[in-house]
């Protein structure tokens, strides 16, 4: 390296100092005269002279702007006559107006002197300023932005902005002049200005970047050149046309300058900017779309997300935050289309595919969902339109802040293709349990993406289009990414019930979402509808993998402290959801809701909760198991629990009566009345309102009805119990009535609860003494004369009354005297009688209703894809050769030892006789190994084989042996299965079994079970084992055999007809006979047999759902079609159908 | 209770029935949504006291923003009730009928 050589010619090796600038504060005089005022600004090229009179100059302007009258006070006389005398000739073409000033600035910019440059710009901000202030003065100051338009000028200008980046003093003053002259006179200059922006707005985005240095915040006195910048670019906005101001936004350097920095701004330069950009370019409808979108790229949405942690300034209490006016613009932004972010998405269809192809009925048929190429496609990767969001969402701290969060969603509501792309991309953040802020925001977070509705039509389209959009696009929109079931099970695990009642609400409100997704899904007005259907069931069955289980759920709220109304509350609601909306998954599910019910009956009638308000949150609870109850047909409701003295019946009766004022317990006497009616209690005549009037008695008479409960809830289990003998006495009482009225009684209508009431009236006094005779004595004239008023048989009513008062204490005869009491009226409960005749809109509804009804009708492909099940004994040979190698829990649990069962059906003599030597060798390796139920499984196999041993070379085994060998190969494995007792005790009752029975059938059908309410959880297994039991003509032949009982077919459709049974087991049930009509003969004998026709044809009557009767509707006609008709017709003698 | 000509006491308890009901009726839903959300705040804040304080002393608890996230995450249950459910319990007034007989 050589060495340097010093040019300077100072002592050699003195290092070369930058000299220092002293700015020296210039001197000034005060202005009297304009006279004075032309020599103080006349061109000189002194500069301390020329600063002189630019200093003066300043300073009397500085006193004219804070004088009062400004331009137009008297000393401004001065300033006028002045201006007047260097006001350019009128014919010059292109005047310059302050010839002297301009010619100084010129100057100074040659000599370069900095202070002489900035001093001009800012005795001409200061005069602009003056200027505006009076409408003659304006033309003037017009002028002078002219002459700043002139090329002399402009240059100066540049030259001015393009100073160093520490010559502030300089640029800063300019800007200002700039500001003026864009916003002077309504911004009349606004566009020549533009035009000369190679100028005017030099080095415009620098300037925007030189920021205010030091600790201490920057004076609003002394704004900074970036403070200037911002603000001549708001004036110029403001007053910019349409598309100067794209031309404008396409320079990428000045949208990037322009929030570059915005975190240091000052609150009023960011309440400035805010406001001007949103006023004057987002919402600017005459601005082109692609100029916001220059502006709001996703540099430019993070930086203005920056100011959510905006700190410096301290607003008022009604003045809005700089978080909160960055928090609205960046809702207004993403949310509204017109901005240039948001782009139309296809709401769960990811973009590029097209959700309406035509895709061949034959490969639908065939492969069905799979037929669409796409349906797994979008697992990892979502493609989306809206790529700016997308960039800018994860810079986002949803967790930390409830804006953050609410912007987020807001975005999501408006573009749905945006939920499952998010998660995705954002996998790093778990929901893994933990009592911390960061935890519970997070939680908030995904509570509020989880309740956006799901879109209306699936898309944006005017309708839903014609193929299901990818399960798991849906599945991400329900139940996000981080709510996996890991994560869920931890928090409904979790110690904290803070943390279960979160994880409780977010499962609420993702069913609730489910349930609308599949109620799209359902909507009889698609074209493929078997493809809808298949997609639904995936969905749900997706969903169920995601979701914990339902016994993790139902366990989670069942631990819940009484106290904790809101938790227990959520959590009923949870488990009300999952009945209805997963009634599937949960038949396999113990759940003892009648527990559940005494609690929170007996806290609840025990009047526990102090506040009213309570109360009705315990109400809320209360309904939500009323109706798991009506699902759970193992409901007791006579017949108290232990350790209480009143039936769930009164009790819930009770609550009604003793409801504070302003809750209204509607849902639970509907309840009530829906019990009533079915067990008798009350009449179910269309118009009677079951037990309002003694609702509406017990309340009227509040002081006794505290007496009567122990005797009312013995009538209500005596009615229940012995409903015949009160129609029986109901018959006597009206024959005795109409003889000694000599009237002639039609239909007599009479609660039969109050014949209960008249037949256990003597008994009356050993529930409680003569206090109760006594309170029931002022209750029943009430209860009967308001059963009056609801169109109760009055004569029959009055004989029962007088019988009555045989057991009442009525010393003096009165109350035999007044008998029952006529025209009461309901006072604590509305009712009004129900018009007999329907008006003509009611006609008209209900006659609509009968043709829609009519019209539903279903295809027989639409039945078989909704009954057909296929054949799971179909038989598999290569299953003697898999299970070899397979150890003792896979044989069992993966199903090796099931498909070795399923060959004994087989139509090959050897391949039985091998399929039996494989299940004792099967039987014996399980018997060997250290399998948990070995011993079961062993005997479920053993007794299997023997009952084969002897038949086996006759013929295959009948479907029936072999399909309850494999299912309950599923029970002995799970001691936990509510049929686990009977299944054992029919393995020890004996060796071998005959095969000409139906195993279990009679245990399931007539015995109670074994466990709370698990009969439907039997009937269900019962159903599925039947159906696969039903293959064969010699099976079928088992099905219509004569029994103790009954056939069996008989008896399945007997059981189909019960009220409480729901539709997935009525559904299984219509399976059966699906099946038994692909059967040679089956048809014909479960029409001649067993009148199915008539049974169809009434099912179809009774029930109100127009598809469920459509599915009657198409069976009856599949069984016409597949029985002998001729036979049929000569059977039925009129003919079918 | 029936009756043609009811007594002057049970006509007066008809009125304040009547005031009481009309007071109710007046309430808007956005009255009975602030009294719901703030009753279930209060109902929150009682069951899950214990949980909250230990969010409080934990690592990441700002006061500024922490605070507001909480109350925002425990009201949002809020959602889950229909504006008629909301009434229902707001409107609930006064003690059981039967009670103290």
């Amino acid at each position: 390296m050589g060495k340097r050589f010093s040019y300077g010619g100072d002592a050699v090796g003195a290092p070369r100092k930058r000299a220092k600038v002293v700015h020296e504060a210039p001197t000034s005089e005060e202005v009297h005269a304009s006279r004075q005022l032309r020599q103080l600004l006349i061109f000189d090229q002194d500069p301390a002279r020329s600063r002189h009179g630019l200093q003066s100059f300043k300073l009397f302007l500085d006193e004219l702007l804070g004088a009062d009258g400004g331009i137009k006070s008297e000393r401004a006389r001065i300033l006028r006559d002045y201006l007047d005398s260097e006001k350019p000739a009128e014919e010059d073409e292109s005047p310059v107006y302050l010839p002297d000033i301009m010619q100084t600035w010129s100057y100074a910019a040659q000599t370069n002197n900095e202070n002489i440059m900035s001093a001009v710009p800012v005795v001409l901000v200061l005069l602009l300023r003056l200027l505006s202030q009076s409408l003659e003065t304006v033309p003037y100051g017009l002028g002078i932005c002219r002459t700043l338009l002139q090329k002399r000028q402009q240059e100066l200008i540049a030259r001015n902005l393009a100073a160093d980046k520490g010559k502030s003093f300089v640029i800063s003053p300019t800007l200002r002049l700039l500001r003026e002259a864009v916003s002077f006179d309504g911004g009349a200059i606004a566009r020549p200005l533009f035009r000369a922006r190679a100028t005017m707005l030099k080095s415009l985005a620098r300037n925007m970047g030189i920021v205010h240095m030091g600790e201490d915040k920057e004076d609003t006195k002394r704004p900074s050149a970036r403070t200037n910048a911002i603000q001549f670019f708001l004036s110029a906005i403001k007053y910019l046309h349409p598309e100067a101001k794209k031309e404008l936004l396409a320079q990428r350097d000045v949208v990037s300058a322009l929030t570059r920095d915005i975190k240091q701004d000052p609150p009023y330069l960011l309440k400035e900017l805010l406001t001007g950009l949103k006023t004057h370019i987002i919402m600017d409808d005459k601005v082109p779309r692609e100029a916001k979108s220059n502006l709001l790229n996703t540099s430019t949405l993070v930086r203005l997300s920056a100011l959510y942690q905006y700190r410096l300034d301290s607003p008022a209490e009604n003045e809005t935050s700089i978080a909160d006016l960055a928090h609205e613009l960046l809702l207004t932004v993403c949310t509204n289309p017109a901005c240039g972010v948001l782009r139309q998405d296809s709401g769960l269809y990811p973009r590029e595919i097209d959700p309406n192809t035509t895709i061949p009925t034959a490969e639908l048929d065939d492969l069905g969902l799979e037929a669409v190429v796409w349906m797994n496609k979008f697992r990892n990767e979502v493609p989306i339109r809206n790529f700016t969001l997308s960039n800018f969402l994860p810079n986002l701290r949803p967790w930390s802040s409830v804006k953050q969060s609410e912007l987020i969603t807001s975005i999501f509501k408006v573009a749905p293709e945006l939920v499952a792309n998010y998660f995705i991309n954002n996998k790093s953040f778990t929901f893994e349990p933990k009592l911390s802020a960061t935890w519970i925001g997070y939680a908030a977070f995904l509570f509020n993406t989880v309740i956006l509705p799901i879109p209306e039509n699936l898309c944006r389209g005017p309708s839903v289009p014609e193929l299901p959009p990818p399960t798991s696009i849906v599945l991400d929109n329900i139940l996000p990414l981080p709510l996996n079931q890991k994560a869920l099970v931890r928090c409904l695990e979790h110690k904290s019930n803070m943390i279960k009642f979160f994880a409780t609400r977010i499962l609420v409100v993702a069913i609730e979402k489910l349930d609308a997704a599949i109620r799209i899904y359902q909507d009889p007005s698609h074209t493929n509808k078997s493809l809808w259907n298949e997609a639904a069931r995936r969905l749900i069955d997706e969903f169920c993998q995601r979701s914990p289980g339902i016994r993790n759920m139902i366990n989670a709220c069942q631990k819940i402290p009484t106290q904790d109304l809101l938790h227990r509350e959520a959590a009923s609601r949870l488990l009300r959801l999952l009945y209805e909306v997963l009634p599937q998954a949960t038949l396999s599910a113990k759940l003892d809701v009648s527990t559940q019910l005494d609690a929170v009956l007996s806290r609840i009638s025990n009047q526990e909760l102090e506040d009213p308000r309570d109360f009705a949150l315990g109400l809320k609870e209360l309904e939500s198991l009323l109706a798991i109850a009506g699902y759970s047909p193992g409901m007791r409701w006579f017949g108290a629990a232990k350790g209480t003295t009143l039936s769930p019946f009164t009790q819930l009766l009770k609550v009604c009566v003793e409801a504070p004022k302003g809750v209204s317990p509607k849902t639970i006497l509907q309840v009530l009345n829906f019990v009533a009616v079915e067990q008798q209690l009350v009449p179910g005549h269309t118009g009677h309102p079951g037990l309002l009037p003694l609702v509406e008695a017990l309340q009227a008479s509040a002081k006794y009805a505290s007496q009567v409960w122990s005797f009312l809830d013995n009538c209500f289990t005596q009615c229940a119990n012995k409903s015949v003998k009160y129609v029986e006495m109901l018959q006597e009482i009206a024959q005795e009535a109409a003889e000694s009225t000599r009237q002639k009684i039609n239909e007599p209508l009479v609660s039969p609860i109050i014949l209960a009431i008249r037949d256990q009236l003597p008994h009356a006094s050993k529930n409680g003494g003569e206090d109760v005779l006594k309170a029931l004595g002022r209750l029943l004239p009430n209860f009967l004369g308001l059963s009056i008023t609801v169109g109760e048989s009055k004569p029959i009513l009055n004989s029962v009354f007088s019988k009555m008062v045989a057991d009442l204490p009525d010393p003096k005869g009165k109350l035999a005297k007044a008998g029952v009491p006529g025209r009461l009226q309901f006072q604590h409960n509305t009712w009004a009688p129900k018009r007999t005749k329907a008006s003509a809109s009611e006609k008209n509804a209900s006659n609509h209703l009968e043709t829609t009804t009519s019209e539903t009708t279903i295809d027989q492909d639409t039945l078989e894809s909704m009954l057909h099940i296929p054949d799971s004994l179909e038989a598999e040979n290569s299953a003697l050769m898999k299970w070899a190698n397979k150890t003792a829990d896979e044989l069992v649990d993966e199903g090796y030892a099931t498909s070795l069962i399923a060959l004994l059906a087989s139509e090959h003599a050897s391949i039985r006789k091998e399929a039996l030597v494989s299940i004792l060798k099967v039987a014996d390796k399980i018997k060997q190994s250290e399998y948990e139920e070995k011993e079961q499984v062993w005997l479920l196999l053993a007794e299997l084989a023997e009952t084969a041993r002897d038949n086996i070379n006759d013929g295959p085994l009948p479907s029936t042996i072999v399909a309850f060998a494999s299912h309950a190969l599923h029970i002995v494995r799970d001691p936990l299965h509510g049929l686990y007792p009977k299944v054992n005790i029919f393995l020890t009752r004996g060796p071998y079994w005959s095969l000409d029975k139906l195993p279990l059938v009679d245990e399931i059908l007539t015995e109670e079970p074994n466990v709370g309410d698990a009969f439907y959880t039997q009937i269900s297994w019962l159903l599925t084992y039947l159906i696969d039991g039903l293959r064969t003509t010699h099976d079928l032949e088992l099905y219509h055999k004569k029994r103790a009982k009954g056939p069996i077919f008989e008896r399945i459709l007997a059981l189909a007809v019960n009220p409480y049974m729901r539709l997935p087991l009525r559904t299984q049930a219509l399976r059966l006979l699906y099946r038994a009509s692909g059967i040679e003969g089956g048809s014909t004998t479960l029409t001649t047999r067993f009148s199915v026709m008539n049974w169809l044809e009434e099912r179809r009557s009774a029930c109100t759902d127009p598809s469920e009767a459509a599915v009657y509707d198409g069976l009856r006609k599949r069984i016409w079609e597949t029985c002998d008709q001729q036979r049929v017709t000569e059977w039925s003698k009129t003919g079918l159908p | 209770m029936s009756s043609s000509s009811p007594e002057p006491q049970q006509q007066q308890q008809q009125q304040q029935q009547q005031q009481e009901q009309q007071k109710t009726e007046q309430k808007s839903q956005k009255q009975i949504d602030d009294e719901f959300t703030s009753y279930y705040l209060q109902r929150a804040t009682k069951e899950f006291g214990e949980a909250l304080d230990a969010v409080r002393s934990a690592d990441d608890f700002k006061s500024e923003s922490s605070v507001a996230v909480l109350i925002s995450a425990l009201q949002q249950g809020t959602e889950m009730f229909s504006g008629e459910e909301r009434r229902g319990v707001i409107c609930a007034e006064g003690r059981g009928r039967g009670r103290g007989v």
